[in-house]
This record gives structure tokens, sequence and C-alpha cells, in this order.
């Protein structure tokens, strides 16, 4: 296939930008006529997917709506109604679907998810606190000048800083960002484990079209996607969820029952994600955590089940496992290739140490987001099947230990062996350890389609 | 062996649905009235026969003409698809749907064609025998387990993963007396009943689909 256009693709989508800073601006069109003209003095601003030959910038700026951002930028209603029905109806309306019931129900979010919901996210990543500051400035500048749009809620996110360093950890002390998928046209450090398993045992890059819009998904087909085909083209769809964590909760489970379990605490907690908090992969070192192998790129990601059909290692139900069983289920993985989602997620909230006090009502927890060509097939499904439920992994109702809404009831079982160090465990009791408090669902567009859009250009003919 | 997988005999039934152009309610629509009134997963009429894992009753309209270049064709006539897979032999189910729950078979049934009724029981299986087609193609559930069993199954492991959990990392002597007491416990347990609700049975198994259907 020919080479993506980076320059037309937002570089949100193609990679993660690594900058510890960031902030997420919810914003509410006034009206169509002046909220194309703030996009229209956007547009040279917005970071491409063009490859950073003189280093990372200062800042970065991308932008997404929701369907009622669209329909408030009086986009042709052949286009409005060509959008999949999951991005029309927002995340919110299907929170039935989602497990998002009881504490992660839609009356608990942030205020700013009530209501109607929002029509813009504007993303400022940064590398230092004063660019993030001055690009935002800017952007306030710049809807006041257009009278285009106005900020209705803001949510900073960025890198915990742990003994005086940005580390790659989150808050309950798991080193995060591995195993994001590989495809084919978009350029990356590919690493083996990335991308679909292959027959002879080799990693290869997954079919474009389960990213972008516009291009064949694993089945050969184009995804669903609005008219016209520009609009669509080089788009993606993004979920976005603030996932609150609490974490005083998880560190008394993880000491009361790590003292109950032969393989110690780390262990334990190995168990509840398929990783060590270090990174090490269980499946690849499941006694030890090996910062050898967390160091080995072409180690770190490569692993497949087939030898660990009974759990043994990584537990079935483990986050990792839940979340991308490889060939767990058989037929060399290719159940798997069309489940497959992009993470961009950072943490929110300051990191506490864990010999130091700590409240769950703190504001901290995870910005999760994740991009894939269709919510419905890719994000929806894995987090109703996999996340909320265990049925496909033999199971039964049981949910992923860290991020299921839980509601007291359930169950994590660590599959054992005879070895005294790793005996079979259940953790029973669950308690909510990540609770919703709000997001929904976003249409990344290509730069023509918000071209586009911001002269009011979309053709649906 | 067709029809049957396992200790599962697989029951496929097609009954042609009258049709009666007097008739103020076609047969067809009557039909669908009332299988949208039957309830549904436990509270079923046919969760009374506790030998029966699943059961469903669909009512096939005809053939769907999609457009040229294909041919237009008809079905003779619309037809109650009736499947089922339960345990045990077809006499036995044939006999237990006539007897214990004749009034809601008689209610859709009556609308097939040649249908005798449940009161004359060799007239009622000739007639489902006489619509059966053999069945080839399973829903695996279970592997060869009876109702019963599964229930049974379920009940113990939902038991065993509450014993673990109360006593991991306890002494192993006392985990070997609670462990005993355990067992004997468990044995003495009443087994849950098939298709009885109100009976207290293991803990209701989701199974999401009405999440996935409700949108």
């Amino acid at each position: 296939m020919s080479k993506l256009d980076a320059t037309d693709i937002q570089g949100f989508v193609l990679r993660g930008y690594g900058q510890p800073f960031a902030r997420y601006l919810f914003l509410e069109i006034v009206d169509a006529q002046h909220g194309r003209a703030f996009i229209g003095r956007l547009l040279d601003q917005i970071t491409t997917g063009e490859r950073w030959d003189a280093g990372k910038p200062e800042w970065t700026l991308n932008i997404a709506f929701t369907h009622k951002g669209l329909v408030n930028l009086n986009l042709p209603d052949a286009s409005l109604l060509s959008f999949p029905v999951e991005f029309v109806q927002g995340m919110k309306a299907r929170s039935e679907i989602l497990s998002d019931t009881g504490k992660n129900a839609p009356e608990k979010w942030d205020q700013v998810w009530l209501g109607g919901g929002i029509d813009i996210w504007l993303a400022v990543n940064a590398n230092s606190k004063e660019a993030l500051e001055t690009q935002c400035a800017r952007l306030q500048r710049w809807m006041e000048e257009t009278g285009g749009a106005k900020i209705v809620g803001l949510q900073d996110a960025g890198a915990l800083r742990i003994n005086g360093a940005w580390s790659s950890k989150e808050h309950f002390g798991y080193t995060d960002g591995f195993g994001n998928p590989d495809f084919l046209g978009v350029e990356r450090d590919t690493q083996p484990g990335q991308g679909k398993l292959m027959a002879d045992g080799s990693w290869a890059p997954l079919a474009t079209g389960e990213l972008l819009l516009g291009y064949a998904d694993e089945a050969g087909e184009l995804p669903v996607a609005p008219i016209p085909h520009l609009l669509a083209n080089n788009g993606t769809f993004m979920v976005y969820r603030k996932l609150h964590q609490n974490v005083a909760t998880f560190r008394r489970y993880l000491e009361e029952k790590g003292r109950l379990y032969a393989g110690g605490k780390e262990k334990l907690a190995s168990k509840f994600l398929g990783r060590w908090r270090d990174g090490t992969p269980v499946e690849l070192s499941p006694d030890a955590p090996n910062p050898e192998i967390v160091k080995d790129k072409l180690r770190n990601v490569n692993f497949t089940f087939v030898n660990d059909l009974d759990g043994t290692r990584c537990p079935l139900g483990a986050h990792v496992r839940r979340t991308n069983p490889r060939d767990g289920f058989g037929f060399n993985g290719r159940l798997v290739n069309r489940r497959r989602i992009t993470r961009r997620g950072l943490p929110y909230g300051p990191y506490v140490p864990e010999d130091q006090p700590i409240e769950d009502s703190d504001e901290r927890g995870i910005i999760f987001m994740a991009l894939n060509a269709s919510l419905f097939r890719q994000f929806e499904f894995v987090q109703q099947q996999w996340v909320e439920y265990g049925n496909d992994a033999r199971l039964g109702n049981d949910k992923d230990m860290l991020l299921g809404n839980h509601d007291g009831h359930d169950k994590h079982m660590i599959q054992g062996t005879e070895d005294p160090q790793s005996p079979p465990f259940v953790c029973g009791g669950l308690p909510n350890f990540v609770e919703l408090r709000g997001g929904d669902y976003f249409f990344l567009p290509s730069m023509t389609a918000l071209r586009m859009i911001a002269a009011g250009k979309v053709d649906p003919r | 062996m067709a029809n049957q997988s396992g200790n599962v005999y697989g029951l496929t039934i097609l009954s042609p649905i009258l049709q009666d152009q007097n008739a103020e309610t076609s047969h067809n629509c009557a039909i669908r009235m009332k299988l949208a009134s039957l309830p549904c997963d436990e509270f079923s009429p046919f969760a009374k026969l506790s030998s029966t894992h699943m059961a469903r009753l669909v009512v096939m309209d005809d053939v769907v003409y999609v457009g040229m270049p294909s041919c237009e064709e008809h079905l003779k006539s619309q037809y109650l698809i009736f499947e089922t897979n339960f345990d045990g032999d077809l006499d036995n189910y044939l006999t237990r749907m006539a007897r214990e729950i004749s009034a809601d078979v008689d209610a859709v049934w009556k609308h097939c064609w040649g249908y005798p009724g449940t009161k004359n029981l060799a007239a009622f299986i000739a007639y489902m025998k006489k619509c059966q087609i053999t069945t080839t193609f399973y829903f695996a559930d279970v592997n060869s387990k009876t109702v019963q069993e599964t229930l049974t199954a379920l009940q113990t492991q939902a038991a065993v993963a509450r014993f673990i959990e109360k006593n991991q990392g306890r002494p192993a002597a006392d985990l070997q007396k609670s462990f005993t007491e355990f067992v004997a416990k468990l044995h003495k347990a009443p087994a849950p009943v098939a298709g009885r609700p109100e009976s207290g049975g293991p803990p209701r198994i989701e199974t999401n689909m009405k999440w996935a259907t409700r949108n």
C-alpha cells in the first residue's frame, strides 16, 4: 500500500507525544459561523503526524469533536446521519452497554459531562508548565477574538513525577504504556508482539483500517465511516474516559491480600495486571521481575499465551490478558485482530509514595484515551465482553480486577500450581478500584476534513 | 449420530402455520403476538421442563427477495420453528411438554396446520415427529452435562471459590479441618432445582446479552 500522508493526519493519532504536561480543554461552540472561524484560526497550529526533524516541539495541539459539536457546526444532515450510531448517541447514552452503572453511572460524573455535553476537545501537550500555560492562554485569546467557542471545563494531566524524575508509572504503581499496536503504513519503532501474530510465529502490523478511516481493516472492508469520503478519510474515533483511582483502597487491599498470598505482595500485584510493577511481563517471568526484559525492546511485549492456557503463569483474568488475549483463544490469535485499540492516556493528580498517607477522595487517576476506527467493534467490545465480563476467558461473570465495576460481589481468580510460591488464590470482595468520572466519544478529523469543516464546505454528495 | 450431541438431544421442529383468509387476525400475526407475550429466561414455560438447556421459537415468514439478479421465490407456507436442546430422549420430552405446559403449547401450536392438541398424547407425539427435521448443528453450551449436573457444578464452583477465599493463607492443619467440614456440608447441600428461580439456586449467571441487544 502507498505511504500514509502524515501531514494530513493529526499527530495524536499516529503517536503518543511523550510530553509530560497536558491539558484538555472542553469547549462549547457559540454558533456555527463563529465556531468555524475559531477552527479556521487553529488550522495552522494543529500538530500533524509529520516527523519532527528538529526534535520535539515545545507544545502540541490537537482537536476532536463530539457528534453534538458537528451538529452545532451545521454539518449537512446527510453527513451527520451517516456517522456510526454509537458516536451519534455518545458515551453517556450507552452506559448500560458499557457497565457504566452504579458507582460509574453518569449521575456520578463530573459536572462538565452532564447536561447536554461538550462540543470540542482540545488537547495541549507540552514539555514544560510554562509552554502549556502560554499555549492555553493563546487558545483563550483566539476563542475571544473569534467569539467562536467558550471553555466549559478543563482537565490537567501529566506524567507522574517520582523521586525527582518523570516516570511512566500510573498511580497504582504499574509501569504503563506497553503494547500499542502496529499498523501498516504508520512509521514507528516496531517491537515484536505489538502487531498481529502470524502462522509462523512472527508479528506483522495490523491493517491500517483498524485505526484510520478510509483504509481496509482486518476483514478487508472499509470501516463504517461518515460521508463524504473526504470527511472520514485519515480520521479516527476516540473514547475519552476519566478514570478516578481509589489508590488508598488499592494499597490497603494489596497489603491485606499480599500477607495471605504465598508469593508475596509484589507477585500478587503482578497477577492483577499481567506485568510486574516494573513492567516485566508475567508470562515471560512469572516468579520475579526482570529489568533486563523490561529494557529489551525485542522482549518486553513479545509473548504469547499458547503455552499457558491454564493461566498458571499469567492469570486468565489478568488485565493485559483480558484486553489483548493474543493467541489465548486459539486460531493463532486471529480472533483478537479486530479488537485492538491504541491507547494515549496520561495520569492526573499528584503522585504520593507508598509509605505516605493518601485518600481515595483525592483527585487522582488516569485519563484513558483510546483510538480506533470502530468504537463499537473495538473499544466497546473489549469493555463489555472482556473487561466487564469473563465468559470468553471461561471466567463466568468475573470482571477485570483493576477496571471492573465490581459492586462488592466479584472475584479475581489467580490460577496456581503445586509450587508453594504459586498457589491458587482467590481475590474476593473486590471493591471498585477505579471509578468513572466522565467522558465521551470523539471524532478526530484529518487536516483535509478540518479545513472543510472550517470553511463550511462539507458536501455529502 | 444425528439429533444427538453427547447427552444432549437437539430437536428442530418446523410446523406450517394455518392460512385463513377469513380470520380477523391472521394465524401468523396471532402466533407472533402470543410469542411476544411469553416470558423468557427462567420464567419461560420451557424452563419448567427442567431438562431444557435452551429453547427458542421463531416465526419464519418467507424467503427474502433481495432484488436482481436473484430470482423471486416463495415458501409454500409460513412456519413456526421450534428449536430446543434438552437432556434425555425425545419421547420423554414431548410427553412432558404435553403434560406439564399443555396450556402454553396449545396456545402457540393451535395456529398450526394439522395440530391435534396435547390431550391426545399419541397424536401429539406423532404430529411433532412428523414436523421434525434432522438437527446437525449445535450450539455448544456445555459438554455433555445435563442441566442438573451443570447447576450442581456451578453451585460447587461458587462454594469452592468462597471456601478458598475465606481460608487461603491459613496453616495446613486448620485448612485440612475446615476443608473436611466444607466437603461434608457440600455433599449434604440440597441439589439446585432446574427451572425454579424461587428455590434459591446458585448465583444468577449474567449473559450480557441484554446489554448487547438493547441498542
